[in-house]
């Protein structure tokens, strides 16, 4: 491993951690209804991040706090927006389902299941007009394959060359309903592949694996045009949401989380001799320090007054 | 040499002054664009986009496959990131398919974001009854006035077609554009130079003093057709046509009804929670209570058989019977 790609694994790894520590911290709190959140699925995040670049926008459905941190959204202004504050990045207003920082490349969540993905069409639509070169993600659950605007969209997207990239995160859970139970194509990637879409599934659960499928999917789509497909299976190790009842037992649980996509980095880069203790111990505690900075930031930002409901309604 | 200036005003047709707003406003701003089906070479269902295609080019009169939800999905999304579409929905009842990115994601989208980002789209549709059946004759502009961040607006006119139109593909949020297919037969003017009618000006087609009808859409035409009648029997209308629906020019309807006392609300859609009930409601907040009645659809779908379609939607003697049974004459 050169020195570079050490400091890019430690760094994505380093992100990984933020987010399992960042969602741990926030699950804890009460006093602002149900979050989503995506412990086992940080791999997704963070490798399909790693193939965007700045120009680069990312839309996502409603699970996106892991996908907002990993593109690069501050996480003292994420925090605020969860709690409803009015220093977080959209003054509070748009909460878990509906983050967006554009200036981070993060067009934003839409938490209508598929819904983001047509509008994800109509940004990277605006980018091939544009001519810069940049190219749109889209990040959606196995849930929303099923409905119809995936569907559309891909038809879409095919014909217009769109530089968008489709990214299934396979967690196999629709809230409860199981995805081979409500899902016919043996792969979802099978989906991309009946439009024409260049389509590959990939373990999601490791971040090397998804980093590289990202990685060159997204530069398939810089030198010859999209749309791609990219199906990452991976693993939810919550339940639907912090107020959702679970639906698998402990001993599934446990050994769904005997699999975690941040332990098998840890071990790789132990392996490689790209980290030692005390820097993994470094690393923890920085992670720490940084979350509780976040949480802080946002308890002392306020709720906005409640005048504020008319203002920028249309 | 003469001293009469020359006409100011051009006779058109509703496609006529739609194509010269889309032509003028592609013109002026590269970021406007059409996506819709059989928009392109075909000129539009109703070639209201005749030679733009040509003008213009694929890449912004775009033709697109039978996928309302998604064309109204690319919309919006162009919208977010700097564009200024507009989405053609041949028929008002094809609008459903759109509605989630349309409501839930584009009206939504500058309050969500505390104001950072706007969705600037325009959906364009054809509502109303011309015998094509329950599915292509619905008038739902209502349930459209409902949703917060979302602007409808309804001319009558060729004129206010054209002007409208520009105006609504320089708004900053989404704007529901309805035209009406009983429409398209008629010519009227249009002025000559380049002009923009505002959002939110009700106009007064015709003056009265004894009742205030508000309408919008084809039926101002009933409305203008029935308030002759009455005059025969001695009884004087005034008419307004609200064209803008949301937002709502409430004082021009206030002061009519100020004068009137009686008010009459038509519409071809749907008089249960329909446009009518939301002027009427609004005036009982202004004014004192007032005689008020709603002429709208029967309580049924719009059929294709002409006999039933006819039953259904208003027309001038149902309105003439509503306003002599308002006011006892």
């Amino acid at each position: 491993m050169t020195r570079t790609a050490m400091d890019d694994a430690i760094e994505r790894l380093r992100m990984m951690m933020l987010i399992r520590a960042f969602e741990a911290a926030l699950a804890k709190r009460r006093d602002h209804g149900f979050q989503l959140l995506s412990a086992g699925e940080e791999a997704v995040a963070v490798g399909l991040c790693s193939a965007l670049g700045p120009k680069d926008q990312l839309l996502t459905g409603g699970r996106s706090i892991g996908p907002a941190l990993a593109r690069g959204v501050d996480p003292r202004r994420l925090a605020a927006e969860l709690l409803g504050k009015i220093d977080g990045i959209n003054r509070g207003r748009a909460g878990r389902g509906h983050l967006s920082d554009v200036n981070s490349g993060f067009f934003g969540a839409h938490a209508v299941v598929g819904g983001n993905i047509s509008i994800a069409a109509g940004v990277a639509l605006a980018k091939k007009m544009e001519g810069d070169g940049a190219l749109v993600a889209v990040l959606f659950g196995d849930g929303a394959t099923g409905a119809g605007a995936l569907h559309e969209t891909l038809n879409l997207a095919a014909i217009w060359k769109l530089p968008l990239l489709f990214v299934c995160n396979n967690n196999r859970l629709s809230v409860s309903a199981s995805r081979s139970d409500m899902l016919a194509p043996k792969m979802l990637s099978d989906l991309g592949l009946s439009f024409g879409l260049e389509s590959r599934t990939v373990d999601g659960m490791d971040l090397d694996t998804v980093t590289a499928a990202a990685q060159s999917a997204a530069e398939t789509i810089r030198a010859v045009g999209g749309p791609l497909f990219l199906e990452c299976v991976s693993e939810r190790f919550a339940a639907h949401s912090t107020t959702a009842r679970e639906t698998r037992t402990a001993d599934e649980l446990a050994a769904i989380r005997g699999c975690c996509p941040i332990r098998l980095q840890m071990q790789r880069l132990r392996a490689a001799s790209a980290i030692e203790a005390a820097a993994e111990n470094a690393l923890a505690q920085e992670i720490e320090t940084r979350v509780a900075e976040a949480f802080a930031f946002a308890d002392a930002s306020p709720y906005p007054h409640p005048e504020e409901v008319l203002t920028d309604v249309g | 040499m003469s001293a009469d200036p020359a006409p100011a005003v051009k006779k058109m047709f509703f496609r006529e002054a739609i194509a010269r707003a889309m032509r003028e406003e592609m013109t002026r701003n590269p970021r406007v664009l059409i996506l819709g089906q059989d928009v392109g070479a075909f000129g539009g269902s109703y070639r209201e986009f005749d030679g733009l295609f040509a003008a213009f080019g694929a890449e912004r009169v775009r033709d697109t496959p039978v996928a309302e939800a998604a064309t109204v999905g690319i919309g919006v999304g162009l919208a977010a990131a700097g564009f200024r579409p507009l989405v053609s929905i041949t028929y008002m009842d094809f609008i459903m398919l759109g509605f989630d990115p349309l409501i839930n994601y584009g009206a939504k989208l500058r309050y969500k974001t505390g104001g950072k980002m706007t969705a600037p789209i325009v959906v364009k549709t054809t509502a109303g009854a011309l015998g094509q059946g329950v599915a292509h004759s619905q008038c739902l502009e209502a349930w459209l006035m409902s949703v917060p961040g979302i602007k409808v607006v309804a001319p009558s006119t060729p004129g206010d077609a054209y002007g409208l139109m520009k105006t609504a593909l320089r708004a900053d949020g989404p704007v529901v554009y309805i035209d009406h297919k009983r429409l398209f037969p008629i010519p009227g003017e249009v002025p000559l130079e380049e002009t923009a009618i505002p959002f939110g000006h009700a106009i007064v087609r015709r003056a009265g003093s004894d009742v205030t009808i508000t309408t919008h859409s084809f039926m101002v035409r009933v409305a203008l057709d029935a308030a002759k009648k009455l005059e025969e029997n001695g009884i004087s209308c005034e008419v307004i046509d609200l064209r803008s629906l949301a937002p709502l020019d409430i004082e021009t309807v206030t002061a009519s009804v100020a004068r009137t006392g009686a008010l009459l609300t038509l519409e071809e859609g749907q008089a249960t929670c329909g446009v009518g009930v939301e002027v009427a409601a609004q005036i009982q907040e202004r004014h004192a209570p007032l005689r008020w009645a709603r002429v709208g659809a029967q309580r049924a779908p719009v059929s294709s058989n002409p006999v039933l379609e006819a039953a259904c939607v208003p027309d001038a003697s149902r309105v003439v019977q509503a306003v002599r049974k308002l006011l006892g004459k």
